[in-house]
């Protein structure tokens, strides 16, 4: 019993570290551009296609792929950026958020169908093992533990990213006070675009994560994108420790509902746990970076 | 005094209901079932824009009440009640769920709103799709077959009207004057001695009366329901669709962008000149749309100037503006 709590718990950990990576950037997106980006989850479902693709057409090892995916999704963000959120944020801010949940959902629906129409519904796995071994009766799948320690690592870089470059300490800047920002000179939408560089293609490397332990299909996106912001609700927009903290208990809590109820009941664990901290703590669990 | 009724805005009303009455007599049944289609969707891009135009949070979930009702509906009608019954019962637990579900939901700001109706209307997919002995699962309810589109065409009418006149005396009423100011600024409207939580409840359960009248008549006439049916993403996105493509906020806009809708998916579907690929990405296509009206024409087709022109020139000017009538005095 206490190996199988363990195994979940291990399970969980890595889901959460997944989910936070991508709910870390739309959270990102959410606070700098204030758009709420719902096409999040679909770039995700794309960074695990390149992934998959890459992977059938040449054997390459993922995580070499990895190393490709990134600079194109930062390339597809920019992109992103400027075809579709830049005509819109001029608008005041209300109006902003409406339109860019409009402009998103239709995006979203678009990329979903038609990657369903050229690759097909079926889902698709990635068949990459790596040989595991045994601690104190937990099995731990080394391949899981590799893409564990490439999160943290990540993260870390995230961390001092953020605190450390100029383009992080704008935007830190700009988390904390928009109009202070651009008194001093912070050019606020070329920030954005490069936030959204930078979030799209952590959603990408989530992707490739997630390809490699689960399987993906064309229709992932839009519940992946509702969790990210039951997580972003969870742990307070903008927060990297908010994000993680979040995706950690979204998925310990996913793992053990679908271990114990049936997998496809965890998507009702996500809506749960968001409807429970919206009506005890509405304004997330942390502040601000 | 009778002068004073004889209006061109009136008799155009009138025509038109008295040639809807008697549409189905003289018209094709193919044609009499787009007519319906048409009602259902006004219904249903009328009743958001309650929430999504005069309120300010757009409801991304609109379609789970007529989803909601149509299986209550379904269930009761399988077991053998008579349908007046069936359809109450179907309204009913639909407005004691919006009545619910609006506490902790309308506590959220915009987006949340939209976002936290999408999960719900793709978690009563997953549910619908999970409760095999309850709801039939996957496989969905198939009810006694029948031919009933003319009682359908008439009940459809019946509730686009119903729909259409509520949608008309919101903006002249009280109610509507608390419902825009609350769009407007929430904090200013609560410290001028509106109850807004009460408003915005109002307002949501309001709004789920339509989708659920429609949604318990739609599973009796298309007699098969099933989760993709009724909360599928396609029509989860309907009516933003819709009503975006209108124009929010506005009378005249839900109504248009029905008629728009309609023609764009007929074309869609049934011209033979469109290469099969353009019919197989029809998700698409309304994703592009509906970005497109988002990034280019935000206030929607009543908006641009051949349309309002035309609605000037019939006297219709007045519908145009998306406001209450009290707030745009000064505009004369």
């Amino acid at each position: 019993m206490l190996t199988i709590f363990i195994q979940l718990i291990l399970a969980g950990v890595l889901q959460g570290g997944t989910y936070a990576l991508a709910a870390f950037g739309l959270s990102l997106i959410f606070c700098i551009a204030e758009v709420l980006n719902i096409t999040h989850g679909e770039f995700l479902m794309l960074g695990g296609l390149v992934t998959y693709i890459l992977f059938t057409a040449t054997g390459w090892n993922p995580f070499v792929i990895l190393l490709i995916v990134i600079p194109l999704f930062i390339f597809v963000g920019l992109i992103y950026q400027k075809a579709f959120i830049k005509p819109i944020l001029s608008r005041p801010p209300r109006q902003l958020f409406f339109s860019s949940i409009v402009v998103t959902v239709g995006i979203a629906t678009a990329i979903e169908d038609t990657t369903s129409f050229i690759w097909g519904p079926t889902v698709k796995g990635v068949s990459y093992s790596m040989p595991a071994f045994t601690a104190g009766g937990v099995v731990i799948s080394s391949l899981r533990l590799t893409i564990l320690i490439l999160i943290i690592v990540l993260t870390v870089f995230l961390h001092f990213y953020l605190k450390k470059t100029f383009l992080g300490k704008a935007i830190r800047a700009i988390l904390q006070n928009r109009e202070g920002a651009m008194v001093i000179g912070i050019n606020v939408p070329r920030v954005i675009t490069f936030v959204f560089g930078i979030a799209i293609s952590l959603a990408a490397v989530a992707g490739v994560f997630y390809v490699l332990q689960f399987t993906i299909g064309p229709y992932i996106g839009l519940p992946l994108t509702i969790r990210y912001v039951a997580i972003v609700m969870l742990g307070g927009s903008g927060s990297l420790i908010g994000s993680l903290v979040g995706g950690l208990i979204l998925g310990v809590a996913e793992t053990f509902a679908g271990f114990f109820l049936g997998a496809h009941w965890s998507l009702a664990v996500a809506f749960l746990a968001l409807v429970l901290v919206l009506l005890l703590k509405p304004e997330g669990l942390f502040k601000h970076v | 005094m009778f002068k004073k009724w004889v209006t061109p805005l009136n008799v155009i009303c009138i025509l038109v209901l008295v040639g809807l009455l008697l549409l189905p007599r003289v018209l094709d049944p193919y044609w009499v079932v787009f007519m319906l289609l048409l009602f259902m969707y006004i219904g249903i891009g009328a009743s958001f824009n309650i929430t999504a135009g005069y309120l300010g949070y757009v409801n991304l979930g609109h379609y789970v009440f007529f989803g909601i009702s149509a299986y209550g509906f379904a269930i009761l009608y399988s077991k053998g009640f008579p349908f007046l019954f069936c359809l109450a019962s179907g309204v009913l637990v639909t407005l004691i769920f919006a009545t619910l579900i609006s506490y902790p939901f309308l506590r959220l700001k915009g987006g949340y709103f939209a976002l936290a109706n999408f999960g719900l209307i793709k978690l009563f997919e997953l549910v619908a799709g999970s409760l095999r002995n309850f709801t039939g699962g996957t496989q969905g309810i198939t009810l006694t077959p029948g031919y009933r589109p003319f009682q359908t065409y008439y009940i459809f009418l019946a509730t686009a009207l119903f729909t259409v006149i509520v949608c008309y005396w919101i903006p002249r009423s009280k109610f509507g004057l608390a419902l825009f100011s609350v769009r407007e600024d929430e904090e200013v409207a609560a410290a001028f001695g509106i109850r807004v939580n009460r408003y915005k409840m109002k307002a949501y359960v309001l709004s789920s009366l339509f989708p659920a009248l429609l949604g318990g008549t739609y599973a009796w006439y298309s007699a098969f329901i099933d989760p993709e049916v009724v909360f599928g993403t396609d029509k989860a996105l309907l009516p933003v669709t819709m009503v975006m493509l209108g124009g929010t906020g506005t009378f005249l806009g839900p109504i248009m962008g029905a008629v728009f809708m309609m023609i764009i998916e007929e074309l869609l579907w049934t011209s033979m000149w469109l290469p099969i690929w353009i019919k197989s990405l029809h998700l698409t296509m309304l994703g592009l749309i509906l970005a497109a009206v988002g990034i280019f024409s935000p206030g929607g087709l009543v908006t641009l100037s051949p349309f309002t022109w035309f609605f000037n020139r019939i006297g219709f000017g007045r519908f145009l503006g998306a406001s209450h009538k009290a707030l745009n005095l000064e505009e004369g």
